[in-house]
């Protein structure tokens, strides 16, 4: 008895050490305990069950142009390298050595012919096998059979348009499966009927906080007015562009989602009443952004996929960013420490001005010295922070219940469904209970059989 | 390093400074308090008459380092048109600052305390009105209770003379990290 008071004092139920990841995620009235922004276990926890499992963003196939071209890149916490070898196709090593565990690449990319240990001098070619080892037969004497030491390798690597993925997990679903129709719709409003090319040079920089945290407010659609008031009312940002009324939000299997503006009717009615040389103004107005008012881009993103403005994320991590032109990827280095990853897109047709055009929009409003973004990391930091103080941790749960229960899942004939609603953190919720999921499935056919299927009617 | 010839019967060298070291001291002194001038109004937090000292034309720009192997160092540092960190022209800089006064810029509200040291000046040449310097900057920035971040790295600016006085026509900023340690880039280097 005297112990029960103990832990009700200090704040520690009995049941603390037996909670269940679902038990952190009280869906039903949108809380989420603080605990999981903060707690190393559920942190190391976090790198095997999701990005151990998941299909991770490594990079744009443009950014490997040749054999030997790499790109280093994480996998949860794990350093992989992605190159194209010999054959042309793209594989995904893990930076270590297998013989005492050295990385075999410290460049951040370049181009290679092979990737040679710096400790003792073992060689590994583009694919990963083992094609030199420095006194193979007088050190070894035949003790060491090469092809048994080649460098580890994700489980698989896959494209979609471009966008190489890659995962550790042999029973993870196809690239296809997982990302289902909202993962691709995310990565399709990245505008990909044209001939994207990455643009030289990833933004990275590392904020003080907790990678989710980071993940949720990608669909946040509600604290720009407030965080990026300045931007506003220093005239750079449009008020209305920022802080949409009529919203539009995706919730896919996995976790996937797309949420935020959506494009109204009176809107499309306004463009279509345009003559070409106002519409011309209009597409010239939004740089990178006119391959939207395109007939294919109607056929690829589909009927309702077209009105969407708003930001995907491929669960766990990437967000999809500015109307086609960006994507950041929220790279976990801590409980409380995560980098951005910026990664800038052009047309490769487009005219030299207007790719010009999208490069400067892209430094101007995101990256640390955005416009917008400078003004995020605080934020993220603090909430972060206050989950580490013991008393509000243990017992206030963060608020996710915006439109909570208000509002309904329509499901289009073409077999879209999306909830249009006004703000709302449907999105949110949404990544959090996927979040338990993931965190609770033993393994991947465990998160098939066991995860939700895309919502209908009231959510 | 290049040693100017005394029988070079100009009193200009190639790359256009000056030979004598009278004049050379007089370029330093000059070049050094314009600098040094410049990063106070930064430090005392006097933006809008930094901007005065800025020339319409500027270019302000920071590019996107990367870790290469030796002999990809070529490739270490963007190139304009590509990503930077900044890639500003005066409006864009005039919109900062005007970010920084409308309220609400939480990146600076509270402000953050900084100090800009700069050090290693070095005109490295001077054609017609401007000239060319590079420099070592560590700009320190603390903010709230104990946040703290700071950045070196080397700066090439070309100072540009109007009407006697010394304005800033272009700032390059290259930084010795690649992936920034710090949550943003709130402040003017
Ligand atoms: S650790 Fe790589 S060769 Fe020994
Ligand atoms: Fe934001």
């Amino acid at each position: 008895m005297r112990n029960e008071k103990w832990r009700e004092e200090t704040g520690l139920r009995a049941a603390e050490k037996a909670r269940l990841p679902s038990d952190f995620i009280d869906v039903e009235h949108g809380l989420v305990d603080r605990k999981i922004f903060t707690d190393e276990a559920i942190y190391k926890d976090e790198l095997k069950r999701i990005f151990g499992r998941a299909w991770n963003f490594m990079c744009h196939e443009s950014q490997l142009p040749e054999v030997g071209s790499f790109f280093m890149n994480y996998i949860g916490e794990d350093q992989v390298i992605a190159v194209r070898d010999r054959e042309g196709v793209i594989q995904v090593l893990i930076n270590t050595c297998p013989h005492r565990g050295n990385t075999v690449c410290r460049a951040e990319q370049g181009k290679t012919r092979s990737f040679m240990c710096a400790y003792h001098g073992w060689n590994f070619d583009l694919n990963g096998d083992l094609i030199g080892v420095p006194g193979l037969d007088e050190f070894y004497r035949g003790g060491l059979k090469r092809e048994d030491w080649g460098i580890s390798k994700a489980a698989k690597v896959q494209s979609y348009k471009g966008f190489v993925f890659a995962t550790f997990d042999p029973q993870s679903p196809d690239l296809d499966d997982y990302l289902g129709w909202v993962g691709k719709l995310g990565l399709d409003l990245m505008g990909t009927d044209r001939e994207l090319v990455a643009v030289p040079g990833v933004q990275k920089n590392r904020i003080r906080c907790n990678w989710k945290l980071a993940v949720d407010n990608l669909f946040d659609w509600y604290h720009p007015k407030i965080s990026h008031a300045s931007a506003i009312r220093s005239g750079f940002f449009d008020e209305k562009l920022l802080y949409p009324a009529d919203q539009m939000v995706m919730l896919g299997e996995y976790g996937h989602a797309v949420s935020g503006p959506k494009i109204t009717m009176a809107e499309e009615e306004a463009l279509a009443a345009l003559s070409d040389s106002e519409r011309k103004a209009v597409f010239d107005s939004l740089p990178g952004q006119s391959w939207r008012f395109t007939e294919s881009a109607a056929e690829t993103l589909g009927p309702v996929g077209i009105k969407s403005r708003g930001h995907p994320n491929i669960f766990p991590n990437l967000w999809v960013s500015t109307g086609g032109t960006q994507l950041c990827l929220r790279v976990p280095r801590g409980p409380a420490v995560t980098e951005l990853w910026w990664f800038t897109f052009v047309d490769k047709n487009a005219p030299e001005e207007q790719k010009r055009k999208v490069v400067r929009m892209a430094t101007h409003f995101f990256g640390p010295a955005g416009l917008l973004e400078q003004d995020d990391g605080e934020n993220w930091n603090h909430s972060t922070r206050t989950c580490r103080e013991t008393m509000t941790s243990r017992r206030r749960p963060l608020n996710f219940a915006m439109g909570k229960g208000q509002d309904m899942v329509e499901v289009d004939p073409s077999g879209q469904s999306r909830v249009e609603t006004v703000i709302n953190e449907h999105a949110q919720l949404w990544l959090y209970r996927s979040w338990a999921e993931w965190m609770e499935a033993e393994d991947w056919p465990a998160l098939i059989a066991n995860h939700a299927a895309e919502p209908r009617g009231r959510i | 390093m290049r040693i100017a010839s005394e029988s070079n019967a100009g009193t200009r060298n190639p790359d256009g400074l000056p030979e004598s070291i009278d004049a050379k001291m007089r370029l330093q002194y000059e070049v050094e308090q314009f600098l040094y001038e410049e990063a106070a109004l930064l430090d005392e937090r006097r933006f809008s008459e930094w901007l005065d000292f800025l020339t319409d034309d500027i270019h302000y720009w920071m590019p996107i380092r990367r870790t290469t192997t030796a002999k990809d160092t070529e490739n270490e540092f963007t190139e304009i048109g590509q990503m930077a960190f900044f890639d500003d022209d005066k409006e864009l800089l005039t919109a900062r600052v005007r970010k920084m006064a409308v309220g609400y810029a939480w990146s600076e509200d509270p402000p953050s305390r900084t100090r800009h040291f700069v050090t290693n000046v070095r005109p490295i040449a001077m054609h017609g009105d401007d000239v060319t310097v590079e420099a070592n900057f560590h700009l320190y920035r603390t903010r709230l209770e104990s946040e703290e971040d700071g950045w070196r790295g080397r700066r090439r600016d070309v100072l540009r003379r109007v009407s006697s006085q010394f304005r800033l026509a272009k700032r390059h900023i290259y930084l010795e990290q690649t992936v920034l340690l710090s949550p943003n880039l709130s402040n003017i280097f």
